[in-house]
């Protein structure tokens, strides 16, 4: 009951070292998606190379995202953009990782092959304060233009919780303490 | 009402050399508050004359930070904010939440919930979609499928309600199962609600598929071609309506979803009324996958072997399942704490949504609000 042309993930490893080989380092799969770290420089080849390639035909965005890794712990990383795309016609999912420069973070845009991002990208843009040269339109898309920081930076606290904190118990191990 | 799938040409701004009226840009602002959008929704519309040139949506009205906000919580009390992103949807919001920290913890879920699972997870999807066969005929004129649709809502609603305790937001689903059994009764007045929308399905069909005031509204209205619902990553009955016949629970059977039998909606033209005609089926197959699931709903314990605290152990993982109204994923990053360290929720409406100002342009200004309508999304999908 899977889709027709479907191919295992394994295959889709092999296929995708053979196509996009020299400019994506650590593929792997995880969870049955081929997962890779490209470089930004190379990102918009890789992408297209993606999308057009015979043998993979990735033309379907499923999103792109940051994740800010620098509180991961040992080998967490910094900031990264996230992107995930699919192909419907071999049912291979593949999940890019492009680390960026936390002290001036840039990433190409991928605006011009996949149409999706130009909202993703703008999000990513106000949320961790990463630029995508190449964007038509790059403004914010949830927060209010005047808005300062970037909230999905691991540096932006949530102040609720730092000011007070919660009145009760909140897990069950603090249930014997009495909460309140 | 003959219009091409191109759409109409913007009228010449010129003098009128061959005779046409002169006219010129203005910008017409829809909403925040319309009665066609579910939330507050903008859209910055440049119309020349009868014609829309181009539509922006401008989103964030009803940005709360989920995304930040789970990084704070642990999953348990997540599950009560994913329950509230796509307000028609509830249960099928909580159901990637529970099943990324099912995958990391390497969690069992017994075949009861799994069964049960499906069942609620299918009665919501009828919910949503009649919810939007209501709105998208009283969006063109037509009160009527209001009342039908909701007399069909109410009993399956009262089911949900008795089983969860609440209307819209369920909070039902665990990491490794469900919150708790269902009711007595739970089979008999399921399966009176499901047999009851599908015995009442055809008028539904009549009322507004068949009628030929709504056909000349939506036929070859709103045309969404194939490459551009790719690239926008469109997905649901929307995709759907565009000749994709995407659907996870057939393509990656999730759950137990491999066991039923049941159809891909999916239509060829990408207009309005496939879009709608993508919806109305798929309630019927809802309706089936729900009549052999409780006829198939075996016993058993309703949790998997979970522990007290519920810690995901570190690592990465990606979820997507079927939403009524197309692919919800979750993207989640865990260090091992009680806590996600990063949860990229990606929803079902933004995709469908970002496709709008595509289809939309080149439109007359009285289809508007048919397309938009027949793009089904739920605001706080979008801004979450």
């Amino acid at each position: 009951m899977t889709r027709p042309g479907a191919i295992t993930p394994p295959e889709a490893l092999d296929r995708v070292e053979e196509t996009l080989g020299p400019w994506v380092e650590e593929h792997k799969l995880n969870f049955g998606a081929v997962d890779f770290i490209c470089k930004p420089e190379n990102l918009v080849r890789v992408m297209r190379r993606l999308r057009d390639s015979e043998h993979l035909g990735c033309v379907f965005f499923t999103f792109l995202s940051g994740v800010d890794r620098s509180e991961l712990g040992e080998g967490g990383g910094g900031l990264e953009v996230l992107i995930h795309v699919y192909s419907p016609e071999f049912a291979i999912h593949v999940t890019v990782h492009v680390p960026v420069d936390p002290a001036a973070p840039e990433c190409p845009s991928i605006s011009g092959i996949y149409k999706g991002a130009l909202w993703h990208e703008r999000e990513t843009h106000e949320m961790f304060g990463i630029l995508f040269p190449g964007h038509p339109h790059l403004t914010t898309l949830y927060l209010p233009e005047d808005f300062e920081g970037h909230p999905m930076l691991r540096s932006f606290k949530l102040p609720t919780r730092v000011v007070k904190a919660w009145p009760g118990a909140k897990d069950p191990e603090e249930a014997a303490a009495g909460g309140r | 009402m003959a219009m091409t799938t191109e759409g109409p040409k913007p009228a010449s701004r010129g003098a009128g050399a061959e005779g046409r009226l002169q006219t010129e840009e203005m910008i017409l602002n829809v909403g925040p508050q319309h009665p066609a959008t579910h939330g507050v929704f903008r859209l910055l519309a440049t119309i020349d004359g009868e014609i829309l040139i181009n539509a922006e949506p401008v989103i964030g009205y009803m940005h709360r930070g989920y995304e930040k906000l789970v990084e704070q919580r642990d999953y348990r009390q997540i599950t009560n904010l994913v329950s509230r992103m796509d307000w028609l949807s509830g249960i099928n919001n909580e159901l990637p939440l529970a099943m990324a920290v099912e995958q990391l913890m390497e969690i069992e879920v017994p075949p009861r919930a799994q069964y049960l699972r499906v069942i609620l997870c299918e009665m919501n999807r009828i919910l949503n979609h009649l919810m939007f066969f209501a709105s998208f005929g009283a969006e063109l004129g037509a009160i009527t499928p209001t009342f039908y649709a909701f007399r069909e809502r109410e009993d399956i609603q009262r089911v949900m309600e008795a089983t969860t305790g609440g209307r819209m937001h369920f909070g039902f689903f665990r990491p490794g199962g469900l919150k708790e059994d269902v009711p007595r009764g739970f089979v008999d007045e399921a399966l009176k609600g499901v047999r009851q929308v599908i015995e009442r399905l055809p008028d539904y069909e009549n009322l507004l598929v068949g009628n030929e005031i709504f056909k000349q509204r939506t036929i070859d209205v709103g045309v969404l071609d194939r490459e551009a619902a790719y690239s926008y990553g469109v997905t649901g009955p929307i995709a759907r309506g565009s000749g994709i016949d995407m659907d996870i629970r057939k393509d990656e059977p999730y759950l137990v979803y491999d066991k039923f039998d049941f159809d891909v909606c999916s239509a060829p033209n990408g207009d309005c009324f496939d879009r709608f005609w993508v919806l109305v089926g798929e309630v019927g197959e809802s309706a089936r996958i729900v009549e052999q699931a409780i006829e198939d709903l075996p016993p058993g314990p309703i949790m998997g072997k979970v522990p007290r605290v519920v810690q995901a152990p570190a690592g990465e993982v990606y979820v997507r399942t079927e939403n009524p109204l197309g692919e919800l994923g979750m993207y989640l990053v865990s260090d091992g704490d009680r806590r996600p360290y990063r949860l990229k929720i990606r929803t079902p409406s933004y995709s469908n949504v970002s496709a709008l100002s595509h289809v939309l342009a080149n439109t007359y200004v009285s289809d508007m609000i048919a397309i938009l309508g027949s793009f089904f999304f739920v605001l706080g999908d979008i801004d979450r």
